[in-house]
């Protein structure tokens, strides 16, 4: 009965204390998000025209795309388009070993990680530097994001200050976050000032102006791309807004739905390359046109990255980050790994208890649990459904067609409260793990009706 | 075929059903505005990090900064009206040069009272300074402050450089156990001054 996500979230829930800091730390960032989302009356509304103006851009991609590509075009950037992951990792290498670049920075892109893009330049021999702290901490640990948006929210302190006292020479013992971040920030602006060309991926990308908008509050993507001349910037092709008019709708609700900040520190507007300088674009597909034509998931491609959906699942916050098999975590990327190759990331669909919070806290409306329960109707189609279920199901179906099977269980039934324990939570009984089962009453509600006992 | 056209191509194939584009008038019509919008950005960049502070009447905003940052060696300004200023950034070729700033001041454009965001619209040459000083002084006329968002894009351009940066009080991280961490890699200080 175990998948993939069950075993690992065990492994995650052996170390207690961390396993119980890791939710409560989530909860506090959910619990913010819904301070800052009641101090704006028209949130609600203000969702509906997230998800109206995705729906509307996702099912105009073709003209909104090509308007873009002329608007940058004309503002003097150079515009590629990738089919897939291959195809955007040769564009970015070969637009560096054009310019000889060895020394190269980036702030936190999931595209990148979507398609692998620092291995790839390593392997041709390009230092790749990540920016964003939680980003650099991972890469100098050789480690993943585990959540989108605080991708290092499974390190400790201690494990950083470690790190850093090999890799930046900080005090040894000094487990201080302000301490540590600017030792960071001093090890990282070397690295800025040195770099021969800087990476963004985008957080909206605007048709009406063909210009990259970038919001971080650490302001690493601008450090970048004010320093070297060279500048890259990618977005799957979903991230694009028909107008800067649309934006005011969606920054107003990505950082309260991702950290509970009326606003990231910097949202800036990337137009024109700088002066002497050159300006790359790179426009992805890597499967999102796929998923354009299927109209149960469409709503997947309205997702601003915020994470929201993360941090108030309640399987995400008890089993971590690490628990998926897919390389996005949480709700949405049990979505979009099933988009992405279902008999790979199947796994991941039981890590849902169709509370459906992440449907209500999604600030563009992406029916993530409803999509959920989608997928998990597919599990049999696809050969993946659990044989230990599909029997108990049989024997359900059986019992609940013929009553007085039904009700010879039920008058049974409490015989189990007096069962030994090892007899009741043992292997067998996956309801049994980590909780107390319920116990029978003695009597069941047909026969309380039944003798007039229910009012 | 080019990638272009089969991108292009997959798309029209997959489009399916055309969702039509929203109105957006009535949902600006009805957002958050504040009776005192001068006084809910005080409260608001206290709450994002930074200060704002009102310039009085007779006080000279030099005399103000050189009170505010008496420790500031190398302050950064290409504004006229800024004498305390020891370099000017537009003398600077090499933005790397531009590393060591105490202190940058700089004209804003739009200020948000929802959020503290003030807008930027680059008019230096290199806007590294924005980022790259340790401390920046932001100079915001105080009728220019609007009440949200959806009004503050009605409002801004990227101008000639095609750069401009809405910035909200200081750069800030909390990747470390989600502490938050003043100056990750941008000013560690920011104080609006309303003229």
């Amino acid at each position: 009965m175990s998948t993939k996500h069950s075993k690992a979230a065990a492994e995650f829930l052996k170390n207690k204390k961390q396993a119980a800091w890791h939710d409560e730390t989530l909860w506090l960032v959910r619990a913010k998000r819904d301070r800052l989302s009641k101090e704006v009356p028209e949130w609600e509304e203000l969702r509906d025209m997230a998800c109206a103006t995705k729906l509307y851009s996702n099912s105009h991609l073709d003209e909104l795309l090509v308007e873009f590509e002329n608007n940058a075009r004309a503002n003097g950037a150079h515009v590629y388009w990738a089919k897939d992951a291959d195809e955007y990792c040769n564009i970015v290498y070969n637009i560096l070993n054009q310019h000889g670049v060895k020394h190269f920075i980036k702030s936190k892109s999931m595209l990148a990680e979507e398609c692998e893009l620092n291995p790839f330049l390593e392997n041709k021999g390009i230092e790749v530097v990540e920016s964003d702290l939680g980003e650099r901490i991972l890469q100098l640990m050789h480690l993943k994001p585990s959540h989108i948006v605080l991708p290092a929210i499974h390190i400790k302190r201690e494990q950083v200050g470690e790190l850093f006292e090999k890799e930046m020479g900080t005090e040894k013992g000094n487990f201080d976050p302000t301490y540590l971040t600017h030792a960071a920030r001093k090890s990282l602006r070397q690295k800025f000032i040195h770099a021969e060309a800087a990476m963004t991926g985008a957080n909206f990308a605007v048709a009406s102006t063909g210009e990259i908008v970038v919001c971080t509050n650490e302001g690493n993507a601008d450090m970048g791309t004010s320093q070297p001349k060279l500048q890259i910037a990618a977005f799957g092709m979903e991230k694009i807004v028909p107008d800067r008019e649309s934006l005011g709708v969606f920054t107003r609700l990505l950082a309260r739905s991702a950290t509970g900040q009326p606003i990231t520190t910097y949202t800036s507007h990337y137009r024109k390359p700088r002066e002497g300088g050159e300006f790359h674009i790179i426009i992805v597909d890597n499967g999102r046109s796929k998923i354009l034509a299927d109209q149960k998931h469409i709503r997947t491609l309205n997702c601003i990255r915020c994470g929201a959906c993360m941090n108030t699942c309640p399987v995400y916050r008890r089993s971590g980050g690490y628990s998926y098999t897919y390389f996005i975590p949480g709700p949405i990327g049990i979505n979009l790994g099933m988009l992405k190759a279902p008999l790979h990331y199947h796994d991941n669909v039981s890590a849902c208890s169709l509370c459906y919070s992440c449907s209500f806290v999604c600030p563009a409306k992406v029916d993530l649990a409803e999509q959920i329960y989608l997928w998990r109707q597919d599990l049999d189609k696809l050969g993946k459904a659990d044989r230990m279920k599909k029997v108990m199901s049989g024997g359900m179906k059986y019992m609940m067609n013929r009553p007085s099977v039904f009700n010879m269980a039920l008058k049974w039934a409490p015989l189990a409260n007096g069962m030994p324990r090892f007899l009741i939570y043992n292997g067998l009984n996956d309801w049994g793990k980590g909780r107390e089962m319920p116990k029978f009453s003695k009597e069941s509600f047909n026969e309380m009706w039944k003798k007039g006992k229910v009012k | 075929m080019s990638s272009r056209e089969d991108i292009l191509q997959s798309i029209r194939r997959a489009t399916h059903v055309k969702y039509e584009r929203p109105d957006l008038k009535p949902l600006e019509d009805m957002a958050l505005t504040y009776p005192g919008k001068v006084e809910q950005f005080y409260l608001i960049m206290k709450q994002v990090g930074g200060e704002a502070v009102l310039l009085e009447k007779e006080e000279d905003v030099n005399d103000f900064i050189k009170k505010a940052y008496p420790e500031a060696k190398r302050i950064a300004s290409n504004l006229k009206s800024i004498t305390c200023a020891t370099f000017n950034p537009d003398d600077v070729e090499d933005p790397a040069e531009l590393n060591g700033t105490d202190l940058a001041v700089i004209d804003g454009k739009i200020g948000v009272a929802e959020n503290g965001a003030v807008w930027i619209e680059q008019d230096v040459k290199q806007r590294a300074i924005y980022f790259i000083a340790e401390k920046l002084v932001i100079l915001l006329d105080k009728n220019k402050i609007v009440n949200n968002m959806h009004e503050a894009y009605k409002l801004i351009d990227t101008g000639g450089y095609g750069f401009g940066t809405f910035i909200s009080g200081p750069s800030k991280t909390a990747d470390i156990e989600q502490a938050l961490v003043m100056g990750a890699h941008g000013a560690r200080d920011v104080m609006v001054v309303l003229i």
